[in-house]
């Protein structure tokens, strides 16, 4: 569509919805884990090797193309482990990043979560798709089954937004 | 009327086959400085933001209260808004203001206070800005790589000469959403052959991106929208909290992630709300913040078409693009999808982000002939590679590309869709002849591709994810083949997800998969002799170009 068009198109649609009828319309804790700084210890990959483990408990000296080729490594050995998000959070802090620190404390909790269950949390947590009882059962959840406490508590405070401005299903 | 020539000849021109629009505030049609825009307020009692903007906690939108509780420093506002915006503003383009200092001051300002600093800037004071707020202290680009028939053969050859060219970032989508399997992994193995360390999304809808990204094939995302108005960021169907939520699942996996916004979005959704565009654009850059995304890519992207249509809109696209950097975010600056016809006008609003330079220029140039753009073409594209370096050479400025050689090009070009070949037989897919490598190498875009069995290989793209095939599946069919220096490159981008490094604002990977972020190569310009200063090695590639004579060629 030529962009003249797509303006013309625009005016002729806001101009019509003009006639109709009008729209209604606290940071987490952080625990040190290890005293890291960003001009010591970052990249970790390059600074502090050691200590850097995968979920399975490998170095990351382990996963070499050698050991790929012979089947020693798999998917679950190159991803990321809760500690290592933990790390890096405190990296951000120390950088003064506290909302991206956070989001990766959040994100340490959600390792233990399996990929489809997080894809379904995920989409209950869209407009109009749970009442506040189910996203307090997501929040329970999370917190009994999974430690997730940081998580759940951001679910619970959306349970409570939506509940304010009509974003949850209508039974 | 008896017409002018002058005025029959100008009517001809490209620009004015271009859509303007004059300011129309009352639908939001207008760029910076609505009458409608809130005034600047901030209210707080017991650590908690009561008032913001002229707005009661009570009647907070879901933004706000997001906004509110996430995105701004309570310790720090009181002081921050006391200031007046016109000193913000100065201290912007003081060089004798460190770049630190901003970003602890901007912790504590509203999106009405922060439009309130830009509505003072012109677009010279901007790109001062920008230069020293970027957050990496390198810039760098981004390019698309798509084609009309998802051609996987020329994925991997074009991602190849792109990633050559100097992209540190590419992105691949579909043309049919089926194939999405095999674009991501044509462009996992194009990207690492021209440059190891160039990392690649796949821009699908969520579910699909993120199960791409956790097995490996693809290395980041930056499709996760999020809107200025509460109706538009429900008709978008997501809140703050379900992109929050998404932005931990991603990291959550090992995978770098940034937002997406950008002006006019909320206009074209019919919902603006009367608001400026800008000041809209601000109160997205705050939910990314308060999200913790590491970045976003703004710059109005898919919705050009409207800030560039009414007046200041390119400005206020550069005043968004700078907002970004001061939230202490990456950006990814747009310049991409095409809003023009004037080669004149696309040029005057990228120099915006090309000059003082930004973490991704353009997001994306198009790596592949304008027809092959499956994000609507871009700005840039093939047919400008030598535009752009001539324009680098000109203004000795960094674009985040260098001149190549034909025959790199060819060379490279043919390695990926050689690997590729490799890798198809060695996991059972759909055979790629010999002569579609010949194609690939030495195509200008897909028309010069033989048809593929579209069926067959949309089946096998299935199999790809039903059969559970990871990126280690990918490394050991390079290295079964020949190619194992292309599988130590994938291996390394793998090990990225266990070290998390790359989570970090900003991240790239040089050719050895060493991280440079806004972590350890963070921006330090104090005006000149200071910040990103080109070195000598980078600046003879770039001068270096194959069209210049030289006069040792002369025989005299």
């Amino acid at each position: 569509m030529s962009q003249e068009k797509l303006i013309e198109d625009m005016v002729r649609e806001v101009l019509k919805s003009m006639t109709q009828a009008p729209q209604t319309s606290q940071a987490p804790s952080k625990a040190a884990v290890q005293g890291l700084t960003p001009d010591h210890d970052y990249p970790l990959a390059a600074k502090r090797p050691e200590l850097l483990k995968t979920p399975t408990g490998k170095k990351l000296s382990d996963i070499t193309l050698e050991n790929v080729i012979n089947g020693e490594v798999s998917p679950k050995d190159v991803s990321i482990a809760p500690e290592t998000l933990r790390m890096q959070a405190e990296i951000a802090d120390g950088v003064g990043r506290t909302q991206l620190a956070n989001n990766l404390r959040r994100a340490a909790e959600l390792t233990a979560i399996p990929d489809n269950r997080i894809l379904e949390m995920y989409n209950a947590l869209r407009p109009y798709r749970s009442t506040k009882e189910e996203l307090f059962l997501i929040a329970e959840e999370m917190e009994t089954k999974y430690n997730a406490t940081l998580s759940a508590a951001y679910v619970r405070e959306a349970a409570g937004v939506y509940e304010r401005r009509k974003r949850l299903r209508a039974e | 009327m008896k017409r002018s020539k002058r005025f029959e000849v100008l009517a001809e021109r490209p620009v004015n086959q271009d859509g303007f629009v004059e300011e129309w505030p009352e639908v939001g049609m207008i760029a910076m400085g609505s009458p409608n825009d809130p005034e600047p307020s901030i209210k707080i009692e017991n650590g908690k933001i009561v008032e913001m903007d002229g707005v009661s906690r009570s009647n907070f939108d879901f933004i706000e209260q997001f906004i509110a509780d996430y995105a701004i420093d309570v310790t720090v506002a009181e002081k921050s808004m006391a200031m007046d915006s016109t000193d913000i503003a100065k201290m912007l383009v003081d060089i004798n203001v460190s770049r630190d200092e901003i970003v602890n001051l901007v912790r504590g300002l509203t999106a009405a206070k922060l439009v309130s600093v830009f509505n003072t800037m012109n677009v010279v004071e901007m790109m001062m800005a920008m230069q020293k707020m970027r957050a990496r202290k390198i810039p760098s680009n981004q390019c698309h790589i798509t084609n009309v028939k998802d051609n996987p053969v020329l994925i991997a050859a074009d991602g190849a000469e792109a990633s050559l060219r100097g992209f540190d970032e590419m992105e691949t989508t579909v043309a049919v959403v089926r194939y999405a399997p095999f674009n991501a992994l044509a462009l996992l193995i194009g990207g690492q052959t021209g440059r190891g360390g160039t990392l690649i999304q796949c821009a699908l809808e969520e579910a699909t991106e993120l199960e791409l990204g956790m097995r490996g094939i693809t290395a980041y995302a930056e499709t996760i929208s999020v809107y200025g108005t509460e109706n538009v960021f429900v008709d978008g169907d997501d809140t703050p909290w379900s992109k929050g939520f998404l932005a931990s699942a991603y990291a959550s996996r090992g995978l770098k992630m940034r937002f997406t916004s950008g002006t006019g979005s909320e206009v074209q959704m019919g919902y603006a709300e009367g608001k400026s565009m800008l000041y809209l654009e601000i109160r997205c850059i705050m939910v990314a913040r308060g999200a913790g995304a590491q970045g976003l890519q703004n710059g109005s992207v898919s919705c050009i078409g409207i800030p560039a249509a009414v007046p200041s809109g390119i400005r206020a696209v550069l005043a968004e693009n700078l907002c970004t950097t001061m939230l202490d975010l990456e950006v990814a600056s747009s310049n991409d999808q095409t809003f023009t016809h004037s080669d004149i006008r696309r040029t005057a609003r990228t120099l915006m982000q090309m000059l003082p330079g930004t973490d991704f220029i353009c997001s994306g140039f198009g790596g592949i002939p304008n027809a092959d753009n499956m994000f609507a073409g871009s700005n840039w594209d093939v047919d400008d590679y030598d535009d752009w370096n001539i324009i680098q050479r000109d203004l000795k400025v960094d674009g985040g590309l260098r001149p190549i050689s034909e025959e790199q090009a060819i060379a490279v070009r043919n390695k990926a869709a050689r690997a590729l070949q490799a890798v198809f037989k060695d996991l059972g897919f759909p055979e790629i002849t010999d002569e579609e490598v010949e194609a690939a190498t030495y195509a200008h875009g897909s028309n010069d591709m033989p048809e593929r069995n579209v069926v067959e290989d949309i089946k096998a793209a299935q199999e790809l994810m039903s059969r559970g095939i990871t990126g280690l599946d990918i490394v050991k069919a390079l290295a079964n083949n020949g190619f194992s220096d292309l599988a130590d490159n994938v291996l390394n981008l793998l090990k990225q997800r266990i070290s998390g490094d790359y989570l970090h604002t900003s991240a790239i990977l040089d050719k050895n998969f060493n991280v440079i972020s806004a972590v350890n190569s963070r921006n330090n310009y104090r005006g000149p002799g200071t910040g990103y200063r080109m070195s000598d090695e980078r600046w003879d590639e770039i001068k270096t170009i194959r069209q210049a004579i030289k006069p040792s060629d002369f025989d005299v």
